[in-house]
């Protein structure tokens, strides 16, 4: 059967973060653009919970070469060098489009963008609004898209691509009350961002289910690097039901100092030359290694500490951070906070080109579902720039593609149905599935990882996705589907944490040793598509 | 782990006639918040609970619901026992999930003009107050004007004022927030109090616009006379027969026995000119429990008219001859007993002396019991002494000391503002809702603190309206009766 509801357009972008909405922005100047969300746009994703900042060189003491080399460092070296270039070049340009659509950014004495310092980075480049820089960002946006005639379809769930052969001609989702319909578009773009949900404790929306990574997988598109997935050093322990809640990286940047129970500043031995503002995949081994040493607090974490900052300088550059702590009955002003870990943003994803496109003809992708550009380990502030760099492109680039032929296949549709008909005869309960998926991603491909704890753990995932859950009403179904999704992806980075035999960046190996720096490497990207899989040697290496 | 027991709203447009409530206990972790209550009954007991979240920690704005009747964001707000959880007041989709996209529609965005003017940091500063909204729409919730006027709302002129601020926009902000309902609102404050970032929407928007807005010449015509009435007489009333100073001819009313306190009296333009018999019954009342009154006759209106409805200029003025009649007298503590005089002088001006209400008062010094007076009365809470001041619970403390007390919601009758005398069919459209409110009481009487809100009242009840001070007199004439009965026989 054809679904009732039809929609045909030029360009169809699925996801409306900051990445999702740029691209929308940009792909309305070439034709009829769709975007379709899980959420409200402007409430969904991760980009909105942003807090630190936006990497860009504004200053001439600063150059873009001094930023890639800081971003390819952090990213121990997997970063594509190409896609790196256009993000610190561009960054600036972009940084520029959400100043003149309004964006009120922080200023200095001089009427300049403010800049703070972050980790991993020799100059502080890190633009930011308070420590609501991307909720700062994402109103902007919204306010552009306001005045854009394009087309949104909010609180619909993208279930699967449309193909054509190889080519990608859409979409096929569900609206909230669960009802098919086919989305047709020339060109798709992927910007449904992250996916660290399908660990116990993150600090991602609830979109960040990873569906992205799942629906262009089973589309036939390539992922790299899925086993890179980066824990922020400081997510809140307390309370128990709200943990993993991000603690921006801006209190380190103000000056927060990080302690384990005997009131020792232990970063000094683990990076002594940056202290806290090292990288985050060092700060949060670091953490996860006292804690592990018993050295942690009562729940369970270690102390990061902004008492001795002016009181004044912690209302007006941490005010989020300052209202979340009171209404959780601590005044950071007087009292420590109590942070560890949590799984925050996963480096890799789809294939991408500098344009943008996906392996696949007619997808696209940006931001977090894309990957390469972040390499092992991501530098605070690169994700917010990220998203407008390459959303600005994808929208381009997909708007400047081609009319398509989009012949839709019924079969296809056919099967999604029957898969939606499966759901509603299920019979176990969703949530559970995913409370169990959740523990075992944060058990067995977490932080210090080896090969018999990540097969467990493949093993899991994938006898959870043929667990037949059951959606009890049609609105449930989107529930359903999304727990497939973070089923498939759970494997995703399983099977890539198995295939990179080295321990690099944010991904560690504790059952390998290994003798050489991440710069002397010999392996790059790792890939899995339906077709292929395996690990990228490094030209030149041994 | 502790144990949670919610009554929640239920409602399927698709098969409910109305809506219900469904009750729950579920288990969650100490801590928890409301929306950690709602996972938890959706994952373990009924998975069609509908509700709607996205970041869970108070960014995003999805999230908003009542609880108990007071909007919050869910993922915010700790869940005690017992709680009700309804959805926000605007149109239900099913269960807590409300359609937030037709009111997210009419929010002003910036226009960019074709030469960019940069803001400059003292630009920025002003902004971004109003901009840590998160749209979660609690104000739009609790907005009385929006229920009876096509007013877009508090978030909306919250809009307005942030991009009147920008010199990147270009487009008419000022004309836009006037067809948008500036003048409607009536300066209740709810949707300052509901919001969950602190964005003083009345006074850092509504004000502000308004204020704009009369150098363009846009205010109403009605409140440009009281403008002209307060520049000409210091009143914002005109006399229309003896007022209570002139009744009173005193500068200081000593009590008959023992001194407990002296306080300065600042008795505003409503109770010197249209209700000085309410303001003689709380100078009696005042007399009995030991309080020293002064009056200083220098004392004009406090300017809430105008800075209300924007017209600011003769404001300063005011300031300083109200200021200077009580600093000559040397006098420490201001007592206001009109709620708009209290919320002004506490919030409009830097006062070298204390304000304090009538209420806090005769609370603080303590007051000898009156009788029991054989009537049941709800209490209007005046919203410039419930939000303007925070004032909750010293009125009721004094009116359960003489009757029975039956609460109401505390929503504005429609008198403040300048919606009374500008926009006079909202105020009876509001005024007739609290009349409604009243009748369901199923009080004999009703009792206000604030003169506005008493006099507006009494046009849309017909139960009486009377100040605390009035029925506390009556206490105390009962008490005397009595004794004089029990000495009689």
């Amino acid at each position: 059967m054809l679904a009732d509801d039809v929609v045909d357009c030029h360009v169809l972008v699925i996801g409306s973060g900051g990445a999702g909405v740029r691209a929308t922005i940009e792909a309305s100047h070439y034709g009829d653009t769709v975007l379709i969300s899980k959420t409200i746009v402007g409430k969904g994703g991760c980009t909105t919970m942003a807090e630190g900042g936006y990497n860009a060189v504004l200053r001439d003491q600063d150059s873009c070469g001094i930023h890639f080399e800081d971003t390819l460092k952090g990213g121990a070296y997997l970063n594509d060098p190409d896609l790196v270039n256009i993000l610190v070049k561009e960054a600036p340009l972009r940084m520029g489009d959400l100043i003149k659509w309004g964006a009120v950014f922080d200023f200095t004495e001089n009427n300049e963008v403010a800049q703070r310092p972050f980790g991993g980075q020799r100059f502080p480049r890190t633009c930011y609004a308070g420590d609501r820089t991307g909720h700062e960002m994402i109103t902007t946006l919204v306010e552009r898209l306001d005045s854009s005639k394009i087309t949104r379809l909010q609180e619909f769930t993208v279930l699967d691509l449309l193909k054509n052969g190889d080519a990608v001609i859409g979409a096929i989702a569900l609206d909230e009350k669960g009802h098919l319909i086919v989305l047709k578009a020339d060109s798709t773009i992927l910007a449904t961002g992250g996916g660290t949900k399908v660990y116990d404790i993150s600090t991602n929306s609830s979109s960040g289910t990873g569906d992205g990574f799942a629906i262009g997988y089973r589309a036939g598109a390539e992922v790299i690097d899925m086993e890179m997935i980066q824990f922020h050093p400081t997510g809140a322990v307390f309370p128990y039901d709200a943990r993993g809640r991000l603690i921006t990286e801006a209190v380190r940047g103000e000056g927060g100092i990080l302690l384990n129970n005997i009131g020792e500043r232990f970063m000094k031995m683990y990076d002594p030359e940056r202290m806290e503002l090292s990288t985050r995949d060092v700060v949060a081994r670091a953490i996860a290694t006292e804690i592990q040493h018993g050295r942690g607090t009562k729940n369970g974490g270690v102390y990061l500490d902004v008492t001795h900052l002016p009181r004044e300088q912690i209302e007006t550059r941490l005010p989020v951070m300052l209202e979340q702590f009171l209404k959780f009955g601590v005044d950071i002003r007087n009292q420590p906070m109590e942070v560890a870990p949590t799984a925050h943003h996963i480096m890799g994803g789809l294939r991408i080109s500098t344009e943008c496109r996906t392996t696949l003809p007619g997808l696209f992708a940006c931001g977090e579902v894309s990957g390469g550009v972040h390499g092992a380990n991501r530098l605070g502030g690169n994700a917010l720039a990220e998203t407008q760099v390459f959303g600005k492109r994808a929208g381009e680039f997909a708007g400047k593609a081609e009319k398509r032929i989009k012949k839709v296949d019924e079969g296809q549709i056919n099967k999604q149905q029957d898969l939606l008909d499966t759901f509603l005869t299920g019979s176990e309960n969703p949530a559970q599935v995913r409370t169990h998926l959740q523990r075992a991603m944060w058990q067995g491909a977490g932080i210090f990882r080896k090969a018999s704890d990540l097969n467990k753990t493949l093993e899991t995932a994938n006898n959870l996705s043929f667990t037949p859950i059951k959606a009890e009403s049609a609105r449930n179904l989107a529930e359903c589907s999304i727990i497939r999704n973070m089923c498939l992806t759970a494997s995703l980075i399983c099977r890539c944490a198995l295939i990179r035999t080295e321990s690099r960046g944010a991904h560690v190996r504790t059952d390998i040793s290994q003798t050489y720096d991440a710069q002397h490497s010999p392996f790059s990207h790792t890939f899995i598509s339906q077709s292929r899989h395996g690990i990228e040697k490094n030209v030149g290496s041994a | 782990m502790k144990e949670i027991t919610a009554r929640i709203y239920r409602f399927d447009p698709e098969k409910d006639t109305e809506a219900y409530f469904d009750r729950f206990t579920v288990r969650v972790n100490e801590g928890a918040r409301i929306l950690h209550v709602l996972h938890a009954i959706h994952d373990t007991l009924d998975p069609t609970l509908a509700f709607r979240y996205s970041c869970g920690s108070g960014q995003c704005g999805s999230c908003a619901v009542r609880v108990n009747g007071e909007p919050v964001l869910a993922c915010m707000e700790e869940s005690q026992n017992n709680i009700t959880i309804e959805p926000l007041h605007l149109p239900v989709k099913k269960d807590l999930v409300v359609d937030l996209l037709p009111t997210l529609e009419t929010i002003a965005f910036l226009k960019p003009s074709d030469t960019i003017q940069m803001p400059t940091k003292s630009d920025i500063d002003m902004i971004k107050p109003l901009r840590d909204c998160i749209e979660c729409l609690c104000c739009v919730s609790v907005c009385p004007a929006m229920d009876v006027t096509q007013f877009l709302g508090p978030t909306a002129m919250r809009q307005e004022m942030r991009l009147a601020l920008d010199p990147r926009d270009h487009g008419d902000r000022i004309l836009d927030a006037v067809r948008e309902g500036l003048f409607t609102c009536t300066s209740c404050q709810a949707c300052w109090k509901a919001c969950p970032k602190d964005i003083e929407i009345p006074s850092k928007a509504i004000e502000k616009l308004r204020a704009l807005a009369d150098r363009r010449g846009f205010t109403i015509p009605r409140h440009q006379e009281v403008a002209a009435l307060i520049r000409d007489s210091g009143r914002s009333l005109a006399r229309i027969e003896p007022t209570f100073m002139e009744i009173i001819n005193a500068d200081v009313i000593e009590p008959p026995g023992e001194v407990r306190a002296t306080v300065g009296f600042f008795v505003g333009c409503m109770y010197n000119m249209r209700l000085p018999k309410t303001a003689l019954d709380a100078i009696e009342v005042l007399k009995r429990n030991g309080i020293r009154v002064i009056i200083p006759k220098e004392q004009v209106c406090c300017g809430s008219p105008l800075i209300r409805t924007g017209q600011i200029s003769f404001v300063d003025t005011l300031r300083k001859r109200n200021i200077d009649a009580f600093r000559f007298r040397n006098i420490d503590t201001v007592m206001t007993m009109c709620a708009g005089c209290g919320s002004t002088l506490k919030n409009d001006y830097k006062t070298p002396f204390t304000v304090m209400d009538i209420s806090e008062v005769l609370t603080t010094y303590g007051i000898e019991p009156p009788a029991r007076l054989p009537i049941k009365a709800t209490y209007h809470d005046p919203c410039h002494l419930l939000r303007g001041q925070g004032i909750r619970d010293q009125p009721r403390e004094l009116i359960r000391q003489v009757i029975d007390l039956v609460e109401m919601p505390s929503i504005c009758c429609g008198s403040g503002g300048g919606v009374k005398s500008g926009l006079p069919d909202e105020a009876a459209a509001l005024g007739k809702r609290r009349g409604d409110e009243i009748k369901k009481t199923g009080a004999d009487m009703v009792i206000s603190s604030c003169p506005f809100c008493e006099f507006h009242i009494a046009g849309h009840t017909d139960k009486q309206v009377k100040n605390i001070t009035t029925v506390l007199l009556e206490g105390y004439k009962e008490k005397d009766r009595k004794k004089d009965l029990a000495i009689v026989s």
